[in-house]
């Protein structure tokens, strides 16, 4: 079983509705949850931290009376619980600011293209704006602008992500706002908010769909960019990025484990996101094969 | 034509006055960066009070803000707080060792790209396409800060390859001081370039095959197969010369990203150009440079997408129609 | 004068003369290129604009001060030959003869005269860095083109001690140079052993030998200080060869180092690390009862100062987090310096006495307390931080340690944000300290400057003032020392540790001698004698 997902993995898309990626992925999630139990260690707690291990090498034994499986960090975290919990920090930045900003910018999409001339100007101007820069531009001046912190980067991933959605979503709502259904909605006097959410929204929705998958990845990538450069989550609750980032300095003098084995995790989550997103998006679209 | 010029342009400016003043709030807010300029175990309150009035942060933000305001519409984006230049002669200085990484990253990633994406596009459905496929994605997940610590973990711990970071001795061309022409200067830019040019090799070779696959499955490709050309004269005369297109387009819009992702890679190659500098005055607080930066790196972003629009409509007479 | 014979090694008499004596070093001229790699950003080429170890170490290649601080801090002749005091308020310093300008033009009075004139009447804000050190100078007057006569407002019998901060600038015919000026144009003049060669700012700053120099021409022909502000980064350059040298090594790559023959030189910086208590406000958002409710702040009682420092393990800050280059602090400056206490000692953490004594306070349950510190700025910081919130949660005390970059955290904590925190105080001389982290508040006399927490012990204030009044020498050295006991008794810190400064170097030079106030200099470094 496993090694024919492996096989159809490196070839041609398999009939199989669970891929490879997908079983990964969804076995990062049940990591996540489930961290806090699995951990040896709770990283957060200084109590349960023991200093003087630290930049332990992977299998070095432990004062907890565990093992540092992958080793010890500069202040004598285990490495394998800072993965666990890192995890559970990156995917919830991810999803959430993915959510939140597949809503809003969808949302604004269907509006701009229900508004009419200038509430659509106004939504698209903003829309376009931001979306000649690079994102990552974009994400450095919102999280400057807003200050470190996990909410504050969620908003900024926000920020940074509303604006595809939106555009995406407005080309779909327009053609489908010229439909004869939608005057009829208009005859029959509907409110504006019932025709938006009733009728507008569910028939646009589908691009949208496909672009989740692809931003979550992006949203990963982007918080633990932004933790990398010291922007991002607080130092002492290490995202995957953070503690990647935390792991830098001790790289250049040989103590690879450090940033290693969360870049690691943090590769594959990414990875696998991306995997999941390009099967979505095959299946959906049928021109890409 | 012109119209559409003129919205650009006025986008353009719209969205720099926009970023100003948010940049502008955001680095007032973060804290008082006369403590980086100060001997902060020396100085007194007063010292540091009156280096606050000096530098004119004691006024409201607003104040400040049109000030910044008043002297960029002048040319003078102020004097680094940190440095003692003017901001914007800071940038420059900065721009050949940025250009210069950007540069050898996109001749790495261009023809590597295209390369990879013909072959994959040619082969359709073959293993060689699937495994590019999938070696792309892969190339795109991996974090560009992670690509950069592991390429120096490789090629610098490891083997010794290449020095860790910084950039090398320069020679000088066209009166700037470029680190690649010289031996120890192109060793010091390697891995860098290789880091920054690794997504991009993924993101042309997936864009050249879609061109690749497009193209050849057209009647004119089918046309010339039944004519029996040659496979590799119509991809030379045929296939390539249509795919130019997006294939340049996607290259000048790379080669600003460039510009923006450099912030990442140049911190951790401690690679002197504008990304470290904007990163180094953020944590720094260096208004005056940071907001220096920013507006150069999205001038050059916006310059560059226009650029390559009017290459389209120059080089694609169907464009030239429609607008 | 006696200073710390401690730091007294062989081989610094040898590095000394060295470079410095003029017979030995002109058989060593020229000897070759020497390449530093630093964490000290130099940002400047104005010697007056700002007073930080960047500026201080790389441009006393190329500038020279009056009077010259030497590894044991102690005022050594550089430009002036000689001082002697007039009067209480009056000094005499006699100018060495002979000397020249890199451009040729001879050093004398009015250069002296212009470099106090311009620190003390010309720059402005924020350029004013040294503006503390000529605010006491009434006037400068030269008798003699090669005599130097100070006036100062009140007495200054530390005045030579002072003239080790300043540099010396050629004069200019008229006007005063401008920062800009200095930064761009013409190329920085100085009297130094080394003349200026080219920089980028914040990059690179290249040297050429001076082969005029009145000290004789110096141990290198060439030097390029390359700035690495990553300490790993500075490490790796240092291991792969690409430096000669490398400065503010961290501890725990030492050993990696020694492995890889470099060799490691290092000494007790002259400053101090310590955590800091707010005392004046009756309550702060950031102390807690275990339910979250804001208490009556109990660092007020001298009872709860004394428990948390009886719970705070220093020997293991030094020996496994500082890896044994720390000093466990019990004062405010390294013990051995002049003006130190020698009966100030560190015990040993005693959990169970801090525990009854924090209970006769009136916290039996301890409380919850927010513990702020910069990251990265120190060796030793954050992991302080977190090794004391685990001490104190043996009695009680829970901690939450807030590391911020430090910007931001002493914008926090001059606004009143923190309830406590992480500090350090570093100078030329214990009174510096004792001044700006232990005395009460107050602007007229300048003291109190570091004393965010507003501590306050009158009989301290007056102890120190008489100390600081007398004579250079034993005396002013005991009083000093006694009016530290006698403050540290009340527990106004918690002194943490006096940290090391690190510099490890390549076999291609001979032996290095660390300065104590952090400055990596060419100057230092010996060429392998033969």
């Amino acid at each position: 079983m496993k090694t024919d997902t492996m096989r159809t993995f490196w070839k041609r898309p398999g009939r199989s509705r669970v891929s490879l990626p997908l079983l990964i992925l969804m076995a990062y999630v049940v990591l996540a949850v489930a961290g806090s139990l699995i951990a040896p260690q709770n990283p957060y707690d200084p109590l349960q931290i023991y200093a003087w291990e630290s930049s332990s090498s992977p299998g070095t034994a432990g004062s907890g009376g565990y093992t540092y499986l992958l080793g010890t960090d500069g202040l004598g975290r285990d490495i394998f619980s800072t993965v666990l919990y890192g995890l559970r920090i990156s995917l919830f930045v991810a999803f959430t600011s993915t959510a939140l900003a597949a809503f809003i910018g969808v949302t604004a999409g269907v509006t701009a293209a229900y508004a009419g001339k200038l509430g659509d100007a106004l939504i698209m101007r903003i829309v376009d704006l931001q979306l000649s820069l690079p994102t990552i531009l974009v994400a450095l001046i919102a999280i400057v602008t807003l200050g470190p912190g996990i909410d504050r980067i969620i908003l900024a991933l926000v920020i940074v992500q509303w604006a595809t959605y939106a555009r995406v979503t407005r080309g779909v709502a327009m053609s489908e706002a010229s439909k004869s259904y939608l005057d009829a909605a208009h005859l029959l006097r509907l409110p504006a908010r019932r025709i938006i959410f009733r009728h507008l929204l569910p028939n646009s929705i589908a691009p949208a769909i496909t672009l989740v998958p692809i931003e979550l990845g992006h949203a990963v990538a982007l918080e633990a960019t932004l933790s990398f450069l010291g922007l991002g989550v607080p130092i002492d609750k290490p995202s995957l990025g953070s503690a990647v980032a935390n792991g830098f300095q001790y790289l250049l003098t040989g103590q690879y484990w450090i940033s290693l084995f969360p870049g690691l995790a943090l590769f594959g989550l990414i990875a696998s996101i991306n995997f999941v997103g390009e099967d979505v998006r095959r299946r959906l679209d049928p021109r890409s094969r | 034509m012109v119209s559409a010029i003129i919205g650009r342009l006025s986008q353009a400016f719209l969205l720099l006055l926009v970023m100003s003043v948010i940049g502008f709030i955001g680095i007032h807010s973060v804290g008082n960066p006369v403590f980086n300029l100060v001997n902060a175990e020396a100085a007194t309150p007063e010292d540091i009070r009156r280096a606050t009035v000096a530098l004119g942060l004691d006024q409201p933000v607003w104040h400040q803000y049109f000030r910044f305001i008043g002297n960029v519409l002048t040319g003078n984006f102020g004097t680094s707080y940190i440095y003692h230049l003017p901001a914007f002669q800071l940038v420059m200085g900065k721009l050949p060792a940025t250009l210069e990484l950007a540069i050898v990253a996109m001749m790495i990633a261009a023809p590597t790209g295209v390369l990879l994406g013909l072959l994959a596009g040619r082969r359709k459905d073959k293993p060689v396409d699937w495994a590019i496929l999938r070696l792309s994605v892969i190339a795109l997940s991996i974090p560009s800060f992670w690509l950069s610590m592991m390429l120096i973990l490789i090629g610098a711990i490891l083997t010794g390859w290449f020095p860790s970071g910084g950039r090398g001795p320069t020679g000088t061309l066209l009166g700037t001081e470029w680190s690649f022409l010289t031996l120890d200067g192109l060793r010091q830019l390697t891995l860098p370039a290789l880091a920054l040019a690794l997504p991009n090799i993924a993101l042309i070779a997936r864009l050249t095959r879609s061109g690749t696959i497009e193209v050849e499955t057209q009647d004119f490709t089918r046309f010339c197969q039944a004519k029996g050309l040659s496979p590799r004269r119509i991809l030379f005369r045929h296939t390539l010369p249509n795919i130019s297109i997006p294939i340049v387009t996607i290259i000048g819009m790379q080669f600003g990203g460039m510009l923006a992702f450099a912030v990442v890679v140049e911190s951790i190659f401690n690679w002197p150009g504008v990304g470290k500098l904007l990163i180094d005055s953020i944590q720094l607080l260096d208004r005056p440079v940071v907001m220096a930066t920013l507006t150069f790196i999205s001038i050059a972003f916006v310059a560059l997408n226009a650029l390559v629009d009017l290459f389209y409509v120059v080089l694609d007479p169907r464009t030239r129609h429609s607008a | 004068m006696q200073f710390m014979r401690k730091f007294r090694q062989p081989l610094l008499a040898l590095a000394l003369a060295t470079v410095l004596s003029p017979g030995l070093a002109a058989t060593t001229v020229m000897a070759d290129e020497l390449r530093i790699g630093t964490q000290l950003k130099l940002m400047t080429l104005d010697p007056h604009y700002a007073d930080l170890n960047e500026n201080n170490a790389l441009l006393a290649h190329i500038y020279e001060r009056l009077v010259r601080q030497d590894e044991h801090l102690s005022p050594q002749p550089a430009l002036a030959v000689s001082w002697k005091r007039l009067a209480p308020t009056q000094w005499e310093f006699k100018l060495r003869e002979g000397v020249k300008f890199h451009d040729g033009s001879p050093f004398t009075a009015q250069d002296v005269i212009y470099s106090i004139e311009r620190v003390r009447d010309f720059l402005k804000p924020p350029s004013g860095g040294f503006q503390s050190y000529t605010k006491p100078i009434k006037s400068v007057t030269a008798p003699d083109p090669m005599i130097i006569v100070i006036e100062t407002d009140g007495e200054a019998p530390t005045l030579p001690l002072q003239m080790t901060t300043l540099f010396i600038l050629p004069h200019k015919t008229s006007g005063f140079a401008t920062s800009e000026e200095l930064n761009s144009g013409a190329k920085p003049n100085g009297t130094g052993p080394y003349k200026f060669a080219g920089w980028q700012s914040g990059e690179r700053l290249t040297l050429a030998s001076n082969p005029d120099y009145w000290g004789g021409a110096p141990a290198w022909s060439d030097v390029t200080f390359r700035v690495i502000e990553n300490p790993a980064a500075r490490v790796a350059a240092l291991t792969t060869g690409d430096v000669d040298l490398a400065d503010y090594i961290p501890a725990r790559d030492v050993e990696n180092l020694k492995q890889r023959n470099i060799k490691i030189e290092s000494t007790s910086a002259s400053r101090s690390n310590f955590l800091q208590f707010d005392i004046a406000s009756e309550t702060h958002p950031g102390i807690t009862d275990k339910s979250g409710k804001t208490i009556a702040n109990p660092f007020r009682d001298s009872r709860v100062r004394q428990a948390l420092t009886m719970a705070t393990d220093r020997p293991f800050i030094t020996e496994k987090i500082l890896s044994g280059y720390g000093t466990a602090a019990s004062q405010i400056f390294p013990p051995g310096l002049s003006g130190t206490s020698d009966k100030l000692k560190v015990t040993p953490p005693d959990y169970d006495g801090a525990k009854a004594l924090l209970a006769e306070a009136g916290y039996p349950e301890g409380f919850n307390v927010v513990l702020a510190g910069p990251g990265g700025r120190y060796p030793g910081d954050a992991e302080s931080l977190q090794s004391v919130a685990q001490n104190w949660a043996r009695i009680g005390v829970t901690v939450q340690p807030v590391v911020s970059p430090f910007s931001v955290f002493m914008t926090k904590r001059s606004s009143g944000e923190y309830p406590l925190w992480y500090g350090g105080c570093s100078g030329e001389a214990v009174t510096l300290c004792l001044d700006g982290v232990l005395a009460s508040q107050n602007e007229a006399l300048g003291t109190g400057s570091l004393n965010y927490g507003r501590y306050e012990n009158k009989t301290f204030d007056q102890m120190l003032i008489k100390a600081k009044a007398m004579e250079d020498g034993p005396g002013r050295s005991e009083a000093l020392a006694s009016a530290t006991e006698f403050v540290m008794a009340d527990y106004p810190t918690i002194p943490l540790y006096h940290f090391h400064l690190i510099v490890g170097h390549s076999q291609k030079v001979g032996s290095y001698t660390v300065h104590p106030r952090g400055w990596t200099m060419a100057m230092q470094a010996a060429p392998p004698t033969e």
